[in-house]
């Protein structure tokens, strides 16, 4: 979808002249940022004239791509989770303004600040001059990550998420795989292990499901935003742990195994003492299992929105071959 | 009998003329693109050259797994097959009738690594 229509800009320019209460409102760009296969982003420049947002402005419009995958919330939902992380102080984006009339851009979309800073994972793993001190930055996401996890259900603004401690999700990813066309039992035999080891009593606050390097920026070599809310849910804190731990989101950095950035230590010392939270051996593979049984099912999830026909793409086809890779680290973590 | 180039001899050349002559003169913009469409060409190419010896021996162990008669099959039939024995398999996993049974995990292990030789042989290789 393009947004980049005369007509669609100056309706976008009326939405936000109203939503920022300014005089007049002049898109100056509008152009998709890369990334993204189930969201769209788009780089929004604007002149406002008039209001509180007088001035030059630097957003971001974040709408739904063509297709949904099963897991994801709504734009109006991350709206939400993004408005109670950023009153918790967290490290992400301030949302400004939802919209959910269609007649705008044919879908809902959100725009929110945009932040300075450096995202792609195979950048951030690779280029040194990105992270000069790999530690700091990983005790940054630690620290932030800890603190995310101080909020804690019932939270009123946050009702629609859901709850999914290990056992529930077990339950859920079984039912998205009894979905798909063909058999994979050696995610059957992940999900069996996960659930043979599942742990006796959980602790539920928020998480975001989708904390791992290719999903914050880093500026100056800080971490300056986390991004992609649209995970998020109440579950067991160290399911983030695992996530941002797991191989299949560590790029260019296999061998350093928190995000591919740090050594285990520079993120878990500074986690657990920020959290009050032990991380156990133990809990960091098991949770590592379950990263790599989550991701495997979302890609063949994206596999078959190419497959069925919906939505003809190379990204998403090729997404059903890195299924392989996935299952090959749950048998080697399990081993 | 097709004459050669076979499939997997024709995928390599068209790669290799992707990458050599296309890609330097392509924009920033379509690189991404570019190496996606080599990286398909280079599963499709390993993935005829492997031929049906894979899914075969992954056959032949599922017969043995179950302890049932071996049978030797070909084309569509073996897929066919393979993709019920699989169903089965997942089923029993699930419900916990495969708690400690030995073989299995090398099973999936030489399942996992024959899709891996074909999908992304450079994972195994770590």
């Amino acid at each position: 979808m393009t947004l980049n229509t005369p007509d669609t800009r100056a309706r976008i320019e009326v939405f936000l002249r109203a939503a920022a209460g300014a005089d007049a409102v002049r898109v100056t760009r509008l152009e998709r940022m890369s990334g993204g296969a189930i969201q769209e982003n788009w780089a929004l420049d604007a002149t406002v004239t008039g209001g509180a947002w007088s001035g030059a402005q630097e957003w971001v419009l974040r709408t739904d791509a063509t297709a949904m995958v099963e897991m994801s919330l709504r734009r109006s939902e991350e709206f939400q989770v993004l408005q109670v992380a950023h009153a918790a102080g967290l490290s992400a984006p301030r949302p400004l303004w939802l919209c959910t009339d269609p007649a705008v851009t044919g879908r809902e979309f959100f725009v929110m600040q945009r932040l300075p800073g450096v995202a792609s994972g195979h950048r951030v793993t690779r280029e040194r001059a990105l992270v000069p001190d790999p530690a700091r930055l990983a005790r940054e996401l630690a620290v932030n990550l800890a603190r995310l996890h101080t909020i804690k259900p019932p939270q009123p603004q946050l009702s629609f998420l859901k709850v999914t401690p290990a056992r529930g999700s077990i339950a859920i990813y079984r039912e998205y795989l009894d979905h798909l066309p063909e058999p994979h039992p050696v995610l059957e035999w992940a999900l069996r292990w996960c659930e043979i080891h599942a742990p006796q009593t959980e602790e539920i606050t928020f998480i975001h499901r989708d904390y791992r390097t290719g999903n914050y920026l880093v500026h100056n070599g800080q971490l300056t935003g986390v991004l992609d809310w649209e995970f998020a849910a109440f579950g067991n804190p160290l399911e983030d742990v695992g996530w941002i731990f797991a191989k299949c989101w560590r790029f260019a950095g296999k061998h350093l195994p928190a995000g591919g950035i740090a050594e285990p230590a520079d993120f878990l010392v500074p986690y657990q003492r920020a959290s009050g939270r032990t991380v156990t051996a133990e809990a960091l593979v098991y949770w590592q299992v379950m990263a790599h049984v989550r991701w495997a099912i979302i890609a063949l999830q994206q596999a078959q929105r190419h497959l069925s026909g919906k939505e003809p793409s190379l990204e998403l086809a090729l997404t059903g071959r890195i299924v392989a890779a996935f299952e090959h680290e749950i048998l080697v973590l399990t081993r | 009998m097709n004459d050669r180039p076979d499939a997997t001899e024709l995928l390599e050349i068209a790669r290799r003329t992707l990458l050599d002559e296309l890609l330097p003169r392509l924009p920033d913009e379509l690189r991404y693109s570019t190496l996606m469409i080599a990286n398909a060409m280079a599963i499709a190419s390993r993935e005829h050259a492997a031929g049906d010896a894979a899914a075969s021996a992954e056959l032949a162990r599922l017969h043995e797994l179950y302890g049932e008669a071996q049978q030797t099959l070909a084309g569509s039939a073996l897929y066919t097959v393979l993709s019920s024995y699989n169903r089965r398999l997942g089923a029993d996993i699930r419900a916990g009738r495969c708690d400690g049974w030995a073989g299995l995990r090398d099973h999936l292990a030489q399942t996992t690594a024959d899709k891996l030789a074909v999908a992304d042989p450079k994972v195994l290789a770590r």
